[in-house]
């Protein structure tokens, strides 16, 4: 198995709560897992400790045979804020991780090229950061994580701070570009709509203690069809199962935009 | 615009010239509350600053007090950025050097006059010293606000991809925290500067300093009140045209002005 989670177990020293209660999952290579739940189960902590971030109280995360004992380049995390550092501008943010991983200047330029036109971002190559739009950072985010070519993409909700105009476009993106080059992600989300969207399997998790509730595998087509009455169908199937999880406070944060 | 701004900056200090010399005409003859010698005019100030030129005596003293203020600042910047970064790096330094340091950063720098001399002698180190007690605790403060302050998420960024950890301070940590480093750099600076006065009206050598107390000696007050205007304007040069011009250059860099 390419990636093994062996039943994680994550409680936070200053509170006694349980975060994560007994995790367990396999994923195989080239799959592409969305993890999805209501906030506060604990799926932004999984992800923090797969990429190394944190550590399990107990279990153990396995990945390409190796036991992951801190952050490295070969689990490449997005974060939610595209965390591109202002001081370098399109490509030097991108060009950055690549010098990390001991590129010569020419391949940096070569495969920072390559992954820029990926997200069609060349032209904006020697932009500033500031002076570029949000769906354009989450893409420039994308290239340098996708041009570092780790084994495992880790996606914590890249997409929930923009817009919704813009989240299409780089759903579509995203999944072109994934159809393509099929590197193993996964992919945090609260939306049970962008989950079965991407993914091969839906892991829904529950909260207090944060747990896998069911995995469900999605056989749609690709790409999906949002407003397909299959899509659809398992949305509300997988909705129910999240909402029934969900504290009653909670639903009303809860996936919002699919709410309405 | 521009013109008319700069029109209201030379009426402001033709203004400030004219109530001094009406001050002083009041004070010394009118009244009579002050002996003529005892209270500079623009005049008298005009005459020392050309005297002083012309002799040579102020580009000296200029220059021998700039070189003095540099190396101490140098010297106050390696060790600020020493002490910020073990106070960063350690929980109990944090705890038991940074308030220690807080403290010695509010002592005025003439404190340490008495130490450089026994130390120093009557040399140009003692006045360097001088200079690097009373601004390196300052810069240390910054440095650690600076390291402080990086948004978590660069660090947890470069840390996924793999940097290692000189790089990580050199090419994440060093350039998040330069816009706090500059603003820390600047005060510092200001500290450097009035250490550097501290120092220089105790000892002997040539220095903007010693030309003050040379003027005090003489009895001459125009002197002393050049020595003040210099030190001001160089003061106010250092700070807009050095830092604030850099502080504006990062900002504007980083869409944050």
């Amino acid at each position: 198995m390419f990636l093994k989670l062996n039943s994680i177990n994550k409680t936070f020293t200053n509170t006694d709560k349980e975060t994560l209660q007994d995790i367990s999952l396999e994923v195989e290579k080239g799959e592409f897992i969305c993890i999805v739940g209501p906030s506060g189960c604990g799926k932004s902590t999984l992800l923090n400790l797969v990429a190394g971030l944190d550590t399990p109280t107990s279990g153990e995360i396995i990945l390409d045979g190796q036991q992951v004992t801190g952050p490295g380049p070969d689990r490449i995390v997005m974060f939610q804020e595209a965390a591109l550092y202002p001081w370098l501008n399109v490509i030097e943010n991108v060009m950055f991780g690549l010098d990390a991983a001991g590129h010569t200047k020419k391949e940096q330029l070569e495969i920072a090229e390559k992954y820029l036109r990926m997200v069609q971002l060349w032209h904006y190559r020697d932009y500033p950061i500031h002076q570029i739009s949000g769906g354009m950072k989450q893409r420039t985010a994308l290239a340098r994580s996708l041009a570092l070519d780790s084994k495992l993409l880790l996606m914590d909700e890249p997409f929930s701070a923009l817009d919704k105009q813009t989240i299409n476009i780089l759903r579509a993106e995203l999944e072109e570009i994934w159809e393509k080059n099929r590197k193993t992600i996964l992919y945090i989300t609260h939306s049970v709509e962008e989950a079965i969207y991407f993914a091969d399997r839906v892991v829904v998790m529950a909260e207090n203690p944060g747990r896998i509730k069911e995995i469900i595998p999605i056989r749609l087509e690709r790409p999906r069809n949002i407003e397909g009455t299959e899509f659809t169908s398992l949305r509300k199937r997988i909705l129910d199962q999240v909402q029934l999880s969900a504290r009653k406070s909670m639903e009303v944060e809860f996936d919002k935009e699919e709410e309405k | 615009m521009k013109i008319k701004k700069a029109a209201g900056s030379i009426a402001f200090f033709a203004g400030l010239i004219i109530l001094w010399q009406f001050l002083y005409v009041a004070a010394t003859d009118w009244f009579e509350w002050a002996k003529p010698y005892a209270i500079p005019h623009p005049a008298g100030v005009w005459e020392s600053i050309i005297s002083l030129v012309t002799s040579g005596t102020l580009q000296a003293a200029i220059g021998s007090s700039m070189v003095r203020v540099l190396i101490g600042f140098f010297i106050a910047i390696i060790i600020g950025v020493i002490f910020g970064i073990l106070i960063v790096n350690s929980d109990y330094l944090a705890r038991n050097l940074k308030p220690l340091i807080l403290g010695i950063q509010t002592l005025p720098s003439i404190c340490w006059v008495p130490f450089a001399i026994l130390w120093f002698g009557l040399a140009e180190s003692a006045i360097i010293f001088v200079v690097v007690m009373g601004s390196a605790f300052s810069i240390s403060l910054a440095v650690e606000s600076g390291i402080k302050s990086v948004p978590p998420i660069y660090i947890k960024a470069a840390k996924t991809m793999g940097v290692s950890q000189k790089k990580l301070y050199l090419h994440v940590i060093f350039p998040a925290a330069l816009p706090s480093f500059v603003a820390g750099l600047k005060q510092g600076w200001s500290f450097a500067w009035r250490a550097l006065m501290s120092g220089e009206v105790m000892s002997a050598s040539l220095g903007l300093g010693y030309t003050l107390m040379v003027g005090r000696d003489l009895a001459d007050i125009n002197q002393v009140m050049t020595i003040m205007l210099v030190i001001i304007f160089i003061g106010i040069i250092i700070d807009k045209g050095v830092f604030t011009t850099l502080e504006n250059h990062i900002l504007r860099k980083r869409g944050l002005l």
